[in-house]
């Protein structure tokens, strides 16, 4: 493909096709609910319609990506290179799994409100654009379409008083943290004069290391670490996480935190890069802290939605360390690593709401005893995850792990992947305790698991996930490779000074 | 039989037929019928060992180089690929392991009758890993088999096990997952310094090997992390508490392996990793001072915890630390005579407490007791059972003409040496393993039977007389004539010493090694 020329409307239509897809089918969306929002057969229509929407932006995306879309020069908005590609491809799975495990989800919990799926589309253009971003002001519109959708859909439950608690309190946090985002985008823009990431780094590289300047990286960085729940700006997300409706906690888990992890990444790579001496030490004691923090409290839960938010923190530690060397490797191992514990997670999360009947909020570890008899596939699916999500040789999850500790050692840190590693064994005291439960302890009850079923499309979705996760696990080559090769893209053009 | 070993390419296909077997079987064996189930293992595992069977004659016993290698690339981009190998030290633990199996699952016939087909999956693919353990020579590769192995010995335990079950699963896991974890790490480092000092970014072994001089400060660190999975593995005085739990609330056949095989893996470990890769840390005065008193201290502590054992599975678990012990102390005295001494305790001790863990299994499988304080007198009754539970304490205590006093044997031949008074302490272990041994054979078998329970118990049927056969006549035949196996296993025991004697000869570490003597 030639590159494409951005200066034409039919130039940005081509490098925005995949988020326009999914814009439209948004919209489309809509539209039709404003006619049928009733029944839940006009709750169906909604979520497949969706679903096509969705696949057809994959399917644009993969095309853009295989054909070798790029740009010629700078990008002004968006970028054009295989890192946004591959980032919009975990962005578009996440949320095709979710809309086919909220299809039988919403219907048997009673929330027929079809306006959930266009939600759920605006969320993912938000993530895109987010992800994709090279201009700080891009930046913050997709961070903003990502999270006031977000916003509205931990709240859906309407009728469950911690829901809406979940959905107020990720909105005072979330504009609290969008504050700092924009003070932070102010004053880079004071001292670059521009809010281009590449034109960013060229001025940074000559003298952006004054009070300003250092300032308003340290508020971008706060405001992107609330968003990603590192420590110490985590202490929103478990209660967020276990109130909200469990698919769009999958959803958080995976597409709006990958969209934080790649933005983070793009512009600590871009635009920082002359900083890496301020943002290195940050991200590294707060990568610890986060490892440390989340492992260590998500030990302490019993309720297994809280378990799992609580290992969502201590999993976006591990990210910061991705992100911490600011390699080529470390850029590449962000994307494996999302990827690993997206699908990971989002089938933990689809597992688990098949298994909580209404209020899954109360599934304790000890509730899953005795699923292997029952339910072995549930059970063995479930134990996979768990294991992906500890990164046990042969899963994904180990490969994502690999890759980080691969990272962190070819940049010379020791340390990190030391704690990395023990933050580990400390977390196989939560995830184990689920297997545990499923396969050595008999069920409380004769009939304990009779609620647990899920739709078709869900048990189709989860089984490819389930198989991706082991055949990943074992021959990752096409992942390596390709995120390696993507991850290229951030460090091309990191210097091109102004002007040329 | 070399010939036609040699003639339908038996070195080309046999290591990756071993490692795929067990794989391929596990999908049958979870699909059969459950009856069927434990056949299908019975037959996969046999097929195993036949195979296996061939090492023996088309192993080159004059070569201490690996032989039978395989290599494929995995992940060339990272220098990591599917490369295996045996040597002279790896050929006995395979032969070992794939003897194990049958055995178990012929062991297991009537215990399990619980979720069966699931059961013998994890057998096969346990096989698998264990196998892979000791063929990789691909430290990746390495890693992964070394990890895998865990999640079927913690269903195993977890699922099958006794009473307490469920805590000596997660002991286990843990315990080995934060060795094991420190060193994927150290295996990372040493690539990348390595790959950075030459270019070849490789995981190789013989890569790795040829070059970790160049680790320099680097070295005690890395040296550290390999040291601590293996000694836990091992497992070494103080991290050994993992062991008891695991040893008695696993089903019989998990006590088997584990003793058998599992524990195996942290010795072979040292032969082949941490003490190679690092000679001149391993063998620095202050760590081979460490090494061999907590060796000794293993022998005699595992020996007298063994003498107050109430219960007799128990008993036999704290014997494996002593034997164990005798093991690392072989190792570190690094003569020819050692080393081989300490492969041949590695080899004895998978067969006698192998066939002893049966013994206990099936004791209790007909009284549901293993308390030593319920039996007692049982030879009148069962007099088959009780004369083979002679024979194998006998050999574990290390009677001349069984296996045990071989292996033994050397390693305090060819130890003492270097260490005059360690191995002077370390022989006591061997009394006290009599003592242990001979004080509860006396209460459970002569003594006076008082127990009204013990008058109807049954002698063993045919099965599990097949079961323990293979054991005893390893337990005769190397007592007797072990010469085959040591010859075997001679010239890679030569070169691992030879590789040894610079770090060895160095004045200062001579000087050293005598003077920690004397000071003890």
């Amino acid at each position: 493909m030639n590159p494409i020329d951005t200066s034409t409307p039919l130039g940005v239509s081509l490098a925005l096709l995949p988020e326009i897809v999914v814009s439209v089918a948004a919209m489309g969306v809509l539209l039709v609910t404003a006619w049928r929002h009733r029944t839940a057969a006009d709750s169906r229509l909604a979520g497949w319609l969706s679903l096509a929407g969705l696949l057809i932006g994959l399917g644009t995306q993969i095309w853009l990506w295989a054909a070798g879309a790029r740009v010629e020069g700078i990008s002004q908005m968006v970028a054009v290179d295989g890192y946004r590609f591959a980032a919009n491809v975990i962005f578009l799975i996440a949320a095709i799994v979710t809309v086919v495990l909220s299809l039988g989800y919403l219907e048997r919990e009673g929330m027929l409100a079809p306006e959930y799926y266009t939600l759920l589309l605006l969320a993912t253009v938000g993530a895109m654009l987010l992800g994709g971003a090279t201009d700080l002001i891009l930046v913050f519109l997709g961070l903003e379409v990502m999270s006031v959708a977000v916003y509205v859909l931990a709240g859906f439950d309407r009728r469950n008083p911690f829901s809406s608690e979940a959905a107020l309190k990720y909105f005072l946090i979330g504009a609290f943290a969008s504050g700092f985002l924009l003070y932070g985008i102010a004053l880079v823009y004071g001292t670059a004069g521009t809010t281009n990431l590449q034109m960013i780094g060229a001025q940074y590289a000559h003298g952006g290391a004054t009070l300003m300047g250092t300032l308003g990286l340290a508020l971008l960085l706060i405001g992107f670490l609330f968003k990603v729940a590192a420590v110490p700006f985590h202490m929103w997300a478990p209660d967020v996480y276990d109130g909200a409706p469990t698919p769009v906690t999958g959803f958080m888990a995976t597409a709006v935190k990958a969209a934080g992890f790649v933005a983070l990444t793009r512009m600590v790579l871009v635009a920082f890069p002359a900083a890496q001496g301020l943002w290195q030490p940050v991200l590294g004691i707060l990568a610890i802290a986060t490892m440390v923090v989340g492992n260590l409290i998500a030990l302490s839960q019993r309720s297994l939605k809280r378990m799992l938010a609580y290992s969502s923190v201590a999993h976006a530690g591990y990210l910061l360390a991705a992100v911490w060397p600011g390699t080529r490797i470390g850029a590449a191992s962000v994307l494996v690593y999302l990827l690993a514990y997206g699908l990971t997670s989002l089938a933990a999360f689809g597992l688990l709401a098949a298994l909580g009947r209404e209020g899954e909020r109360e599934v304790t570890t000890e509730d899953l005893s005795g699923l292997a008899r029952s339910r072995p596939w549930m059970a063995m699916a479930m134990a996979v995850c768990m294991l992906s999500l500890l990164g046990f040789p042969g899963t994904f999850g180990f490969i994502g792990k690999w890759m980080i500790l691969s990272a962190l050692i070819t940049s010379g840190q020791w340390l990190i992947p030391v704690v990395l590693v023990l933050a580990s064994v400390v977390s196989a005291g939560y995830y184990l305790p689920v297997i545990m439960a499923m396969y050595m302890k008999p069920a409380r009850s004769a009939g304990a698991h009779d609620g647990a079923e899920l739709t078709r499309p869900a048990v189709g979705v989860l089984a490819v996930i389930i198989v991706a996760l082991l055949v990943l696990g074992v021959v990752p080559t096409e992942a390596l490779a390709v995120s390696m090769h993507t991850a290229t893209a951030l460090f091309d053009r990191a210097f091109v000074p102004l002007g040329q | 039989m070399t010939d036609f070993l040699l003639r339908i390419g038996y070195q080309s296909w046999i290591i990756p037929t071993l490692l795929l077997l067990p794989i391929g079987g596990m999908l049958p064996v979870l699909l059969a019928p459950a009856r069927l189930a434990k056949r299908l293992a019975l037959v996969v595992t046999t097929v195993e060992l036949v195979l296996s069977l061939g090492l023996w004659w088309a192993f080159d016993a004059s070569s201490g180089a690996m032989q039978f290698v395989a290599s494929t690339p995995w992940l060339p981009d990272w220098g990591i690929s599917y490369r295996v190998g045996i040597d002279g030290i790896s050929l006995f633990m395979v032969l070992l392991t794939t003897l194990t199996m049958p055995i178990c699952v012929l062991g297991s016939w009537a215990y399990i009758t619980e979720r069966e087909r699931g059961y013998y999956a994890l057998l096969l693919t346990l096989l698998s890993g264990m196998l892979g353990v000791f063929v990789s020579l691909d430290l990746f590769l390495f890693y992964v088999f070394w990890e895998v192995m865990l999640i079927p010995m913690y269903f195993i335990i977890g699922m099958w096990g006794g009473k307490n079950r469920l805590y000596a699963a997660i002991k286990f896991f843990i315990y080995t997952m934060v060795g094991s974890l420190l060193m994927l790490v150290a295996i990372l480092m040493m690539v990348w310094k390595v790959g950075a000092a030459t270019g070849v970014l490789d995981f190789s072994y013989e890569h790795l090997l040829s070059h970790s001089m160049i680790l320099g400060s680097a070295a005690p660190w890395l040296f550290g992390a390999f040291a601590l999975a293996f000694a836990i593995k091992v497992p070494v005085f103080p991290f050994h508490t993992w062991l008891p739990d695991a040893h008695v609330e696993a089903p019989t056949a998990g006590s088997v392996i584990l003793a058998g095989v599992l524990l195996k893996m942290g010795t072979y470990g040292f032969l082949r990793f941490a003490i190679p890769f690092f000679p001149d840390v391993a063998f620095a005065p202050a760590i081979a001072a460490l090494a061999v008193t907590l060796a000794v201290i293993g022998i005699i502590y595992g020996a007298l915890v063994a003498l107050v054992q109430p219960d007799v599975k128990k008993l036999v678990a704290y014997s494996s630390v002593s034997h164990l012990g005798f093991v690392m102390l072989g190792i570190w005295a690094a003569t020819v005579q050692s080393v081989q001494g300490a492969l041949m305790v590695m080899i004895n001790h998978g067969l006698s407490t192998g066939a002893l863990f049966l013994l206990i299994g099936m004791l209790y499988e007909r009284r549901h007791s293993r308390l030593i304080a319920d039996f007692g007198g049982i030879a009148k009754v069962v007099p088959v059972f009780s004369l083979i539970f002679t024979v194998v304490a006998l050999s574990s205590i290390g009677l001349p003409g069984l296996n045990g006093f071989v292996g033994e044997f050397l390693v305090l031949l060819g130890s003492f040496r270097a260490y005059p008074l360690a191995t002077g302490i370390a022989t006591t272990g061997v009394i006290f393993a009599a003592a242990y041994l001979l004080w509860a054979l006396q209460r459970i078998i002569f003594n006076r039977l008082d127990q009204p329970e013990n008058e109807s118990l049954v002698d063993l049927t045919p099965r599990e007389l097949i079961v323990l056969a293979p054991l005893l006549m390893g337990i005769v035949w190397l007592g007797l004539y072990p010469a085959p196996v040591l010859r075997r296993m001679e010239p890679t025991s030569r070169s691992f010493v030879e590789s040894l004697q610079p770090v060895l000869e160095k004045p200062a570490a001579g000087a050293a090694r005598s003077k920690m003597e004397a000071t003890r």
